[in-house]
């Protein structure tokens, strides 16, 4: 007994919570994964076996088409803001600039809110009878109009500034990482070439950070499909659908109404999105370490 | 002609002085080794140099040009880092073609110039590869083949060789030497390893503190060391010390280290002795030999250890309370604790003064 647990003592160290996450993750995802193949209301039931009948009326369902497009619209608009100007952000702060930890701190910051926090301060901000709209007025610009909120078609936007708001301080942090990474020595060598700054920064440089690209761009859209408590705090889905989200939306037919294996089937699909993310992320980051 | 002129230049980190005035003028085609312990200042003067660093005062001239207030770009010179500083994202051929696109200068005159500097670095087979598939004696051929094309006034070289394994940094410091040799490029190097100093420099400039301590051919400098740290810092094994002092005697002047007593009457004094003056007699290892018979000054020492490196027996000798080392052939192997009489060589003898620790 000594020598199997002197043997196998990290095994036995790790067992506890391999088995919480066999239960509870993989465990969990199988019995989401069977209920979504049974008709299921408000109450898993596995004699209501129905196949893939929930993915076809997943995918006849408008609203989910409301909310899978938007998860790309929104996905794809707070990459590119976030990153270019946490990027932006990263090398102004990485200019030896005075006071360099203060406004670290201010960039870092919004990140230790919390998404439901988060929503309900822009809630506040763009709301045209209480935040900027009013205080624009106020300083004499009467004809100032931000009514992103209310307008199905720009609400989008409200959600990509308030996660970019958010999601800029860890951005920048890991841009910050990567840029202090950098030999010393390349800078000066591209001075002594006659290379202009930007030009080190768009040739050489960036190029050097696409480890840190990769990462950030896998971690920007975990919290893109996962995104949840920022849309439920800051537009609730609305005005009507129009800004719904996958997760709002599995959340309102799992818990409002009654339809626990639509629901069951749209959370397979995130996970499937996800997985499509992750997959090629591991697979070139293990190949890269090999 | 004078390619490179340092004029009391200064260097202050807030309180703390890097540079204290230093003057150094350099002739068209020199190779000069800048060479010191670290935090001597041999690595910001270089910087200052290529204009990496500003100075606090002083100026610098480069080719008759004072380039003081000049980006490091317009200065005419091109550098070699330690760290190799190749761009990792091109390819060989665009880290070497890179800068003078930057120029402007057309493609025509730049792949030809490129291959040219390729093939006698012997790097034309890797133009196409990446930094990253490169070992590190072929980055540092980049480096230097980066450095070639862009044809400048002045090369300046930042610890190139540190960063390889012994035998390589012994071929390519033999490489350097060859390249300095065909191109006749005026040239600044800076090294801690004063095997690279004694082997490359035309001239080299000893360092500490700040401070240049001494200028001169390496031979002089190895020979008539000015100080008591210069010639402590070059040679290994390091110099043998006696402390002693000076004896007048009717005209003649001797050195009584205790011991024995050290005729000086060969000896060419910079400053004139005094009777009694406190002094440091320096004698280099491969100076105390065994003993042939017909040296004019021998002594019999006890062996107490010995350290055999392979073309040399290091013996260290018991004399009175100290010790020194003298540097046998390695067929003369004495045997412990048996005296045996060796022979000094006094035409290489360095008496400084013990309190100024100048030469004297």
């Amino acid at each position: 007994m000594r020598r199997f647990l002197q043997r196998h003592v990290s095994q036995v160290a790790l067992s506890p919570s391999l088995a919480l996450i066999a239960i509870f993750l993989y465990g969990f995802i199988a019995y989401t994964a069977a209920v979504s193949t049974t008709n299921s209301k408000a109450f898993p039931r596995f004699d209501t076996f129905v196949g893939l009948e929930q993915y076809w009326r997943l995918f006849h369902t408008p609203r989910w088409h409301v909310a899978f497009t938007n998860m790309f619209l929104f996905g794809g608009l707070f990459l590119l803001v976030t990153i270019s100007l946490g990027l932006l952000i990263a090398i102004l702060i990485d200019q030896r600039i005075r006071a360099e930890s203060f406004f670290r701190s201010i960039v870092m910051y919004p990140m230790a809110m919390s998404f439901v926090v988060t929503g309900i301060i822009w809630q506040w901000l763009l709301n045209p009878t209480l935040g900027i709209e009013v205080m624009m007025h106020q300083l004499g610009f009467e004809s100032f109009r931000l009514d992103w909120l209310t307008n199905p078609d720009t609400v989008i936007w409200a959600l990509v500034v308030a996660a970019f708001w958010q999601g800029c301080g860890l951005v920048m942090a890991l841009f910050l990482a990567g840029l202090r990474g950098i030999d010393e020595d390349i800078w000066k060598a591209a001075a002594v070439d006659g290379i202009p700054a930007w030009r080190v920064y768009v040739f050489i440089v960036i190029p050097m950070l696409a480890p840190v690209f990769l990462t950030v761009v896998v971690l920007l859209s975990l919290s893109i499909v996962r995104a949840f408590d920022l849309v439920v705090a800051l537009t609730n889905g609305g005005p009507g659908v129009s800004s719904d989200l996958p997760s709002v939306f599995m959340f309102d037919m799992a818990f409002r109404r009654t339809n626990l294996g639509l629901s069951a089937a749209s959370a397979v699909v995130m996970l499937g999105t996800v997985l499509a993310i992750l997959i090629p992320y591991l697979y070139i980051e293990t190949r890269e370490r090999a | 002609m004078i390619d490179l002129r340092i004029s009391n230049c200064n260097k202050n980190y807030g309180s703390l002085r890097v540079l204290k005035d230093i003057n150094l003028e350099i002739e068209r085609g020199e190779f000069i080794v800048l060479l010191g312990p670290s935090g001597c200042g041999k690595s910001t003067l270089l910087h200052i140099v290529a204009g990496l660093d500003r100075l606090s005062a002083g100026a610098i001239e480069i080719g008759g040009r004072d380039v003081t207030d000049v980006e490091p770009k317009d200065r005419d010179i091109a550098m070699v880092f330690q760290s190799y500083a190749l761009y990792p994202t091109m390819s060989v051929r665009s880290n070497m073609e890179f800068g003078l696109r930057m120029r402007g200068k057309p493609m025509s005159e730049i792949r030809p110039l490129v291959e040219e500097k390729a093939r006698m670095l012997h790097i034309d087979h890797l133009l196409d590869r990446r930094p990253s598939q490169l070992s590190g004696g072929q980055r540092q051929r980049v480096a230097i083949g980066r450095a070639l094309v862009r044809d400048p006034k002045v090369f300046l070289f930042d610890e190139p060789l540190s960063n390889l394994d012994a035998k390589l940094r012994a071929s390519m410091r033999t490489e350097i030497k060859k390249l300095h040799q065909s191109l006749g490029t005026t040239a600044i190097y800076v090294t801690h390893d004063q095997l690279e100093a004694m082997t490359l420099a035309t001239r080299m400039v000893v360092m500490k503190a700040g401070e240049i301590q001494q200028v001169g051919k390496p031979e002089e400098v190895y020979h008539r060391p000015v100080n008591l740290f210069v010639a402590d810092f070059l040679g290994n094994p390091g110099m043998n010390f006696m402390k002693g002092h000076l004896r007048l005697e009717g005209g003649r002047v001797s050195a009584d280290v205790g011991a024995a007593t050290i005729p000086l009457d060969g000896y060419a004094f910079d400053t004139a002795p005094t009777d009694g003056q406190a002094v440091v007699v320096g004698l280099r290892p491969e100076s105390v030999q065994p003993s042939t018979g017909g040296e004019p000054f021998a002594l019999t020492l006890k062996p107490t250890l010995i350290e055999h490196t392979g073309s040399d027996n290091l013996v260290v000798l018991a004399m009175g309370g100290e010790e020194i080392v003298g540097k046998f052939p390695s067929d003369m192997l004495p045997t412990l604790g048996e005296p045996v009489t060796v022979g000094f060589d006094l035409s290489r003898l360095s008496v400084f003064d013990a309190q100024t620790e100048r030469r004297i």
